[in-house]
């Protein structure tokens, strides 16, 4: 989900970082509060922060495809520091991933930062909520999001492509292109993603339930 | 007259060079190693190049735009590979910091009264 430098039009650039903008704003506000909170959320905050870097930058071979790609971890940090805390992390991840690895661009931030921040963790954390809502058990709950979460990371990329690039053909159409370009290698990374957020978050849970006292009391603890 | 000397049982435990963690993150690292690495040679034998579907996306899209795509920096030949190496020894180290303030095994009667004649 790396859109890399020139190939975003310089509106389009700036639309998407418009939109990113929307997002840290109150991403820094929830940061705040939940500082005042819980003490520890800050090394909390940190320890998630760097491993969303690591994750969405690791890149695994997947063997039917004969390509590689990256999970994004974005669903399983949106569950333990929040959705908008979320976004002001893949902010500063992206950041630091173009400039020091080459990988994705910096006109792309905010475009990256749309796909896997915002859409990919908000849209993790919702189906989260909702599961949890529907009472399914934690660690299932926590696979579709992450599941889920990684999918819709690379569906929005693939529309961010489409809406710029389409041209004269049908925005469906190119959108469908771009996206079965991520998708074979994408699914089996994206159920890789199910299993990791989940067996992470039970571990988190089963060490320390005190500091995941918002996922306890959902459910019920 | 008495002194507090911290004697931890987790401590002790935790000193010891191949504990539970440290084999379970030695298999889960050994599991993973050995994914790549069949992918890899399955991949190889079956003449795939295994690059990233992020830069066959690009190029897809590159052709479209009728641009060329760059990343911000572009690091020649093994300086990649030290960057990545760089920047996950330290996320590492960072990750294991935290981990262990938040999530290392809490000292259980961390403190014994002693005598001290």
């Amino acid at each position: 989900m790396h859109i890399e430098d020139g190939i975003l039009s310089p509106l389009a650039c700036g639309a998407w970082y418009g939109v990113t903008a929307a997002f840290v704003v109150p991403g820094i506000y929830e940061i705040k509060r939940r500082i005042r909170e819980n003490l520890l959320y800050k090394p909390f905050l940190a320890m998630v922060g760097v491993a969303v870097f690591v994750i969405s930058a690791m890149h695994f071979p997947v063997p039917v495809t004969g390509s590689c790609s990256h999970p994004c971890g974005t669903a399983l940090a949106a569950i333990i520091v929040g959705p908008f805390a979320t976004v002001v992390i893949s902010t500063i991840v992206l950041f630091f991933q173009a400039v020091f690895l080459g990988h994705g661009g910096i006109t792309t931030i905010g475009a990256n930062t749309v796909s896997m921040g915002i859409a990919g963790g908000i849209s993790g954390y919702l189906l989260w909520k909702i599961l949890r809502a529907v009472k399914c058990p934690l660690w299932l709950a926590a696979g579709f999001a992450g599941l889920v979460g990684d999918l819709v990371t690379y569906m929005v990329t693939a529309f961010e492509l489409a809406i710029s690039l389409h041209g004269n053909v049908p925005l469906e159409k190119q959108w469908i292109i771009f996206f079965m370009g991520y998708a074979p290698t994408q699914v089996p990374l994206a159920i890789a993603e199910a299993v990791f957020t989940s067996a992470v978050l039970m571990a988190m849970l089963h060490r320390r339930p005190d500091l995941l006292s918002n996922i306890l009391q959902e459910k019920g603890v | 007259m008495s002194t507090q000397v911290n004697v931890s049982s987790s401590v002790v435990e935790d000193s010891r060079f191949f504990d539970g963690f440290t084999r379970m993150m030695l298999a889960v690292l050994f599991f993973l190693l050995l994914v790549v690495f069949a992918s890899g040679k399955y991949m190889s034998a079956h003449k795939m190049k295994g690059v990233g579907t992020d830069d066959n996306v690009n190029n897809l899209a590159s052709v479209a735009a009728r641009t060329e795509h760059h990343p911000f920096i572009e690091l020649p030949g093994d300086a990649e590979l030290g960057a990545f190496s760089v920047a996950n020894f330290f996320c590492g180290l960072i990750v294991g910091y935290h981990w262990l303030k938040l999530f290392g095994t809490k000292p259980q009667n961390s403190t014994k009264k002693t005598a001290d004649n």
